[in-house]
C-alpha cells in the first residue's frame, strides 16, 4: 500500500476513541434521518392501501328497519358497486365478577365469509363467530379485559343478563372510524340475533360507488340519489356517512405526524451537518502537523486534499454501516407504532429506497460538505504555521484581522474583569481561565454553539408543541364539564329527574340535555356534512367554549346555534351572524349562526342551540332522554364510582337507563386522535434529545482531545489533575450553557413553526402555542451532565499523560 | 556536479519582520549569503539570533518580507518568491531533504513507510521501488533492524537518523538540518555529525544550523549570525 493511503488507514484504525466519535456523530444524524424518511415514506404509502384493503363503504345509511328486498334494489341501484346490510344495536357487556358495563355497538353480519364490504382483520382468536358467540374489536379491550375463549355477560335492553363466549379479537378499520361518538364494535352472526332478542331485520346500510371512490362530490351525489329511492319506498333515513376508499379518516392526524416527521428531518439534517462540520474541525486540527510534514517533504495541496477527502469519505461510509440497518429498523417501528396507534396494519417490513437514497447522500455529501472547508484549509496551510504555531492559531487565526478582533475581545475581557473587581466581585482565577479558553477559538466555539443550539432548540420547542397540544386537549375537557352524562331509552321529566338525583347528596347539579342530528347542507342543497347538535339550557354552567367567532347559545334563540370550527371546511368564508341550510328533523331550514368554537376538526362539526328551543321543536318541552350531573369531586375514580352508582340506583327506582357514562371517559374518546399526536411528539422530542446528546457529547470530547497537548504543558508548569479537570468542566459547562441560552431564544421560533404545522393539519384556526419550563429544564439537566462529562472523560485520559508523551502527542 | 565556484543558493538583501501583539519584530536585517555547491555550510549563533528564520527563508516555508533567495539547478535559477506554496512544495520535495531537531516522524507509519512517504509525495519513485530504496536508506543510516518499528518505539537518535533517511530519499542535491543534533546527547550527535560527512562524499551541499560554537570545526565552512546579520564569513579548510 502507498505510505499516504497507509497513514489515512492509521488515522483510522490507530486512534480508535476519535474515528468511533466522528462515526458515530455522523450516524447519528444519518440514522435520524433514516427513521424519519422511512417512517414518512412507509407511512404514506401503506396507509391507504392498507385502509383501502379492508373495502371500506363508501356510504353508510343509519335507518329504520329493512328487509332484502330493499338490499337487492340498493344493490341494482346505478353508480352502487356494492352493498351490505346489517343489523346494528347496542348492549353492555363486562367480564364475569365486574360490576362496570361497558355499552358496544354489536354488528350481525349474514356471512362472513361472503362479506366484502368494511372487512376484518384477525388479532387473536377466531376470525368468525360460532352460533351465540361473539366477537370483538380490540378498541374494547381498551374498556374491559378479556380473551378470546372467555365469557362476558350481556346485558341486554330488557335488562336480562346472559353469558356469551368470546370467539376472538378481530380489528376493523372501517366502520368504527367515522363516528367518535359511537362505543366501540363487536360482531355475530345473524343466527345469534334471536339469543340477543333481536329481530331479523336490517336498519344499517353499506355500500361502494362504482367511480369515483376518492372522490367526495361523486360520492355526496350517488347518495343523495340513493336517499331519494330509499325516501321513495317509504323509509326513514337518520344519519349518513360519507368516506373515501384511500383515505384514512385519521388523515389530518397523520399529515400532521408526517408535517412534522419532515420539519424534523430538516432540522436534523442541518443538526448532523453542523455537528459533523464541528468535528472534521476538530478533527483537522489535531492533524495539522502531520499536514505540515507532509508539505515539508514535497506533499502538494491536491495530494493532502486526496488523502483527507479520502479520510472523511471512509467515515461517512463507515457511518452508514450502522445507521442505515439501525435507521430501517428504526423506521419501520415507529411507522408500525404509529400504524398502531392510528388502527391500520402496515404492508410489512422493507427496504425504503428513497430512505437509503437520502441516508446514503446524507451520510457521504454532509462529511464532504461539512469537512470541506476544514480540509481546504488544512491543506492551505503553511508549513511554518503547521510545524511551528500553536496548532490551533495557526488553524483560526489566521490573518491579521483576526487576530486583532481577539485582542480586542481580550481587552474586553479584561475591562470587564476589572469593572466586575472594582465592584468587589472577583472572579475565581480558573473560572477566568475557563473564560478565556472558551472564547480564544471563535470559529469552533461558533460551530460547537450552533450545533448544540440546534439539538436544545428542536428538543425544547418539540416539548412545547407537545404541552401546547396537551393544554389543548385539557381545554376540550370545558366541553365536558359534567361528571357523569345519565341517558335514558325514553324521556322523563326534569323535575322528577332532579328529584330523584338529589337523593344522593353527592350530587351538586343535574341538567336536562336535548340532542338533534341534523345535516349541514351546501346552498345547493347536497349534504355537506352530519352535525351533532347538543343542547344544553342556554345558561348552562357544564360547557366553557373556546369562541372563535362570535358569541355563545342564548335562551331566547330561535333557529340559532354555534358551530365547531370543522365548519370552515365547508363554509371557509363563514362569519358570526351568517345563515346557513341545515336538514333538521326532515326539513331544510335556515339557521343563524351565532358564533363558532374551537373543538377538534378532524373529530366531524358539533354544534349547540339552547335547550329551550329544540326541546320544544321534539315536542319534549321540560322532558329529556339525557342529563348531564355534577358531582362533589372530578376525578376519573370519583366519576367512573358514580356513574356505576347513578345507573344502579336509576335502575332500582324503575327507570329505563341506557347509560351512564363518566364525563371524562367522553373526552378521552373525543380527543384521542390528539393523544395519538402526543405520543407521538414525545418520541421524537427523545429522538432529538439522542442526536443532541450525542452531540453536545461529541462536541466537547473533541474539544478537550483536540487540546491535549495544552492540557500536558499545564500540567508540566505545575497544575494539578484536580486544577486541570475543573477548567475543563467549567469550560464545557460555560459552553453548554451558552448553547442553552441560545436555544432558549432558537426554541421560540422552532415552536411556532411545529405549532404552526400540527394546528394547521388538526385544526381550522390556529391554536395558542404554549411554552413549559420542562423542556428547558430537561434540556438545561441534560446540558449540564452531558457537558461535564463529555469534557471530563477526554480531559482525565490527557491529565493521566506524561508530559514527554503529550508533548511528543500527535 | 555544477562549478563549485559559482553559488547554489544566493540570498541577497534577506529581510524578515514579524508581525505580533507586541509590534513588529525584524528577525533578518538584510542577509547576503551564497551557498556552493558540495560545501558543509554552517550557520552558528544564540538562540534568538534568527537562525531558524534564515533556514525557512532557504527552504520557502515562510515568506520573506524583502530581498531574494535564488536557486540554481540544471542551469537555470529559481526565484523562491515566484514559486507557489503548491509549486514550493513538490519542489522542496524534489530538491531538498530538511531536518528539523523535533525529527517531526509521523507517529502513525513504521520507519520504512516514513521514508516512503517522501518519494509517494514528491512522485520521483514507482511505488514498488520505494519500498526497496527506503530500505537501503534505512541500511545506510544503520537502522535496516528496525525498519518495521514505529517512531515511539525507537530512540531519538535514531529517530533524527530516520530523519535523515527521509531527506535522502528523493536523492536531493541539498540538505538543510536545523540543530539536527540539539536534542541528542553528544555520543549520538557525533554519529549524527559522521552521517552528514558521509554524504558530503556524494556530491551534495549540505546546510546546517547550530547554536554550538564547539561545532565550528566541523563544518567546511560557517557564518555568524547575531540578531538577524551575518557578522563574519570565513572559509575554512
Ligand atoms: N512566528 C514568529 N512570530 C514572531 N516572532 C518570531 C516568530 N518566529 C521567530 N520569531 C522571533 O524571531 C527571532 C529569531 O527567531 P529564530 O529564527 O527562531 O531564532 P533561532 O532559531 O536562531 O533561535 C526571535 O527573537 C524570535 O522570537
Ligand atoms: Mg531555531
Amino acid at each position: 500500500m502507498r505510505p499516504r493511503w497507509r497513514k489515512v488507514l492509521s488515522d483510522l484504525i490507530d486512534n480508535k476513541a476519535r474515528t468511533i466519535l466522528v462515526v458515530f456523530s455522523i450516524a447519528v444524524g444519518v440514522f435520524a434521518i433514516g427513521v424519519i424518511a422511512g417512517t414518512y415514506v412507509i407511512i404514506s404509502e401503506d396507509m391507504g392501501v392498507s385502509y383501502s384493503a379492508n373495502n371500506p363503504s363508501n356510504i353508510e345509511i343509519r335507518m329504520d328497519d329493512f328487509d332484502q328486498d330493499l338490499l337487492n334494489t340498493i344493490r341494482k341501484f346505478d353508480g352502487i358497486k356494492g352493498a351490505e346490510a346489517r343489523r346494528v344495536f347496542t348492549i353492555r357487556l363486562r367480564p364475569l365478577g365486574e360490576t362496570k358495563w361497558t355499552s358496544v355497538d354489536v354488528i350481525a353480519i349474514e356471512d362472513f365469509q361472503e362479506n366484502e364490504i368494511n372487512l376484518l382483520e384477525p388479532v387473536s382468536g377466531a376470525t368468525e363467530p360460532g352460533k351465540n358467540e361473539i366477537l370483538l374489536e380490540r378498541d374494547v379491550l381498551d374498556e374491559l379485559e378479556v380473551s378470546s375463549g372467555e365469557y362476558l355477560e350481556v346485558q341486554l335492553r330488557d335488562d336480562t343478563i346472559k353469558e356469551i363466549m368470546v370467539a376472538g379479537i378481530v380489528r376493523d378499520s372501517s366502520t368504527g372510524a367515522i363516528d367518535f361518538l359511537s362505543p366501540p364494535l363487536a360482531y355475530i352472526t345473524t343466527d345469534s340475533l334471536k339469543f340477543f332478542d333481536q329481530p331479523k331485520d336490517y336498519n344499517r346500510l353499506f355500500a361502494t360507488v362504482e367511480v369515483g371512490q376518492d372522490d367526495d362530490e361523486q360520492i355526496r351525489s350517488v347518495l343523495a340519489d340513493l336517499s331519494e329511492k330509499i325516501e321513495k319506498n317509504n323509509y326513514t333515513i337518520g344519519r349518513t356517512f360519507i368516506s373515501k376508499t384511500h383515505e384514512h379518516p385519521l388523515e389530518p392526524t397523520i399529515n400532521a405526524v408526517l408535517g412534522i416527521l419532515m420539519a424534523l428531518g430538516v432540522l436534523i439534517v442541518f443538526l448532523s451537518s453542523a455537528l459533523i462540520a464541528n468535528t472534521l474541525n476538530a478533527l483537522l486540527n489535531q492533524h495539522l502537523r502531520h499536514i505540515g510534514v507532509m508539505k515539508l517533504i514535497g506533499g502538494r495541496d491536491q495530494i493532502i486534499f486526496r488523502m483527507y477527502l479520502v479520510l472523511l469519505l471512509a467515515f461517512g461510509f463507515l457511518a452508514l454501516l450502522i445507521a442505515i440497518p439501525a435507521g430501517g429498523q428504526g423506521a419501520y417501528a415507529l411507522a408500525e407504532y404509529i400504524a398502531d396507534q392510528m388502527g391500520f396494519s402496515l404492508l410489512g417490513y422493507r427496504i425504503v429506497p428513497l430512505s437509503l437514497i437520502i441516508q446514503v447522500a446524507v451520510g457521504i455529501l454532509v462529511p464532504l460538505v461539512a469537512g470541506f472547508i476544514p480540509v481546504i484549509k488544512g491543506s492551505k496551510v503553511t508549513v511554518q504555521e503547521a510545524l511551528d504555531g500553536d496548532q490551533a492559531s495557526a488553524a483560526d487565526d489566521d490573518d491579521s484581522a483576526d487576530r486583532e478582533g481577539g485582542s480586542r475581545f481580550e481587552r474586553f475581557q479584561v475591562r470587564s474583569v476589572q469593572v466586575l473587581a472594582d465592584r468587589g466581585i472577583r472572579i475565581p482565577r480558573q473560572m477566568l481561565i475557563s473564560l478565556r479558553n472558551t472564547f480564544r477559538q471563535r470559529g469552533r466555539l461558533l460551530l460547537t454553539l450552533i450545533t448544540l443550539t440546534m439539538g436544545g432548540a428542536i428538543f425544547i420547542s418539540v416539548f412545547n408543541v407537545r404541552v401546547t397540544l396537551h393544554d389543548y386537549v385539557e381545554d376540550i375537557g370545558n366541553y365536558f364539564l359534567a361528571d357523569v352524562t345519565l341517558d335514558f331509552e325514553r324521556p322523563y321529566r326534569l323535575e322528577e329527574i332532579k328529584q330523584y338525583a338529589h337523593q344522593d347528596p353527592r350530587v351538586t347539579a343535574v341538567e336536562g340535555w336535548s340532542y338533534a342530528s341534523a345535516e349541514i347542507l351546501f346552498p345547493d342543497g347536497n349534504t355537506a356534512e352530519n352535525i351533532s347538535i347538543l343542547a344544553p339550557p342556554a345558561d348552562s354552567n357544564l360547557v366553557s367554549p373556546l369562541m372563535v367567532d362570535g358569541h355563545w347559545i342564548q335562551p331566547g334563540d330561535i333557529k340559532k346555534l354555534t358551530i365547531s370550527e370543522g365548519i370552515y371546511d365547508y363554509y371557509p368564508d363563514l362569519k358570526a351572524g351568517d345563515m346557513i341550510p341545515l336538514k333538521i328533523n326532515g326539513k331544510e331550514e335556515y339557521w343563524e349562526v351565532v358564533g363558532v368554537f374551537k373543538f377538534i376538526g378532524l373529530e366531524g362539526v358539533l354544534g349547540y342551540a339552547p335547550y329551550e328551543y329544540i326541546s320544544r321543536e321534539q315536542n319534549l318541552a321540560n322532558r329529556s332522554f339525557s342529563y348531564r350531573i355534577v358531582t362533589e369531586k372530578h376525578d376519573r375514580v370519583y366519576q367512573q364510582v358514580m356513574a356505576k352508582e347513578l345507573d344502579a340506583y336509576f335502575r332500582d327506582q324503575g327507570f329505563h337507563v341506557q347509560e351512564a357514562t363518566p364525563g371524562l371517559s367522553t373526552m378521552d374518546s373525543a380527543s384521542e386522535s390528539l393523544d395519538i399526536l402526543i405520543a407521538f411528539l414525545l418520541i421524537m422530542a427523545l429522538l432529538t434529545a439522542t442526536v443532541g446528546s450525542m452531540g453536545l457529547a461529541g462536541t466537547m470530547s473533541m474539544n478537550v482531545m483536540d487540546r491535549t497537548r495544552e492540557i500536558g504543558i499545564m500540567r508540566a508548569i505545575g497544575a494539578t489533575d484536580r486544577e486541570i479537570i475543573r477548567m475543563v468542566i467549567g469550560e464545557g459547562m460555560l459552553i453548554g450553557l451558552l448553547s442553552f441560552g441560545l436555544g432558549m431564544i432558537l426554541a421560540v421560533p422552532f415552536t411556532y413553526l411545529l405549532s404552526a404545522i400540527v394546528s394547521n393539519a388538526v385544526f381550522a384556526t390556529p391554536i395558542a402555542v404554549v411554552f413549559t419550563p420542562m423542556g428547558y429544564y430537561i434540556w438545561l439537566g441534560l446540558v449540564i451532565i452531558l457537558s461535564s462529562l463529555a469534557s471530563v472523560l477526554p480531559a482525565r485520559n490527557a491529565a493521566r499523560l506524561t508530559i514527554r508523551e503529550v508533548l511528543a502527542y500527535e | 556536479m555544477a562549478d563549485r565556484n559559482s553559488p547554489f543558493i544566493e540570498l541577497r538583501g534577506v529581510v524578515k519582520d514579524y508581525h505580533s501583539k507586541a509590534g513588529a519584530f525584524q528577525a533578518l536585517k538584510g542577509i547576503d549569503l551564497d551557498i556552493y555547491p558540495g560545501e558543509f555550510l554552517g550557520v552558528v549563533g544564540k538562540s534568538g539570533a534568527g537562525k531558524s528564520t534564515l533556514l525557512n527563508m532557504l527552504t520557502g516555508v515562510d515568506k520573506l518580507t524583502a530581498g531574494e533567495v535564488r536557486v540554481y539547478t540544471n542551469g537555470s535559477s529559481i526565484n523562491l518568491a515566484n514559486l507557489s506554496e503548491n509549486e514550493l512544495a513538490l519542489w522542496r520535495g524534489r530538491t531538498m531533504g530538511v531536518v528539523y531537531q523535533s525529527f517531526q516522524l509521523l507517529p502513525m507509519l513504521n520507519l520504512v513507510q516514513n521514508v516512503m512517504m517522501a518519494m509517494d509525495m514528491s512522485g520521483l519513485y514507482h511505488p514498488r521501488k520505494s519500498k526497496e530504496r527506503a530500505l537501503e536508506l534505512l541500511d545506510l543510516v544503520e537502522l535496516e533492524a528496525h525498519a518495521f518499528k514505529y517512531p515511539s518505539q525507537i530512540s531519538g537518535g535514531q529517530q533524527q537518523r530516520v530523519a535523515i533517511a527521509r531527506a535522502l530519499a528523493n536523492d536531493p542535491p541539498l540538505i538543510v538540518a536545523d540543530e539536527p543534533t540539539g536534542s541528542l546527547d553528544s555520543v549520538t550527535a557525533d554519529h549524527i555529525f559522521n552521517l552528514f560527512q558521509r554524504f558530503l562524499q556524494s556530491d551534495r551541499t549540505i546546510v546546517m544550523v547550530t547554536h554550538d560554537q564547539g561545532l565550528m570545526p566541523r563544518f567546511s565552512r560557517y557564518v555568524n549570525i547575531v540578531d538577524g546579520e551575518l557578522v563574519e564569513n570565513g572559509r575554512e579548510l
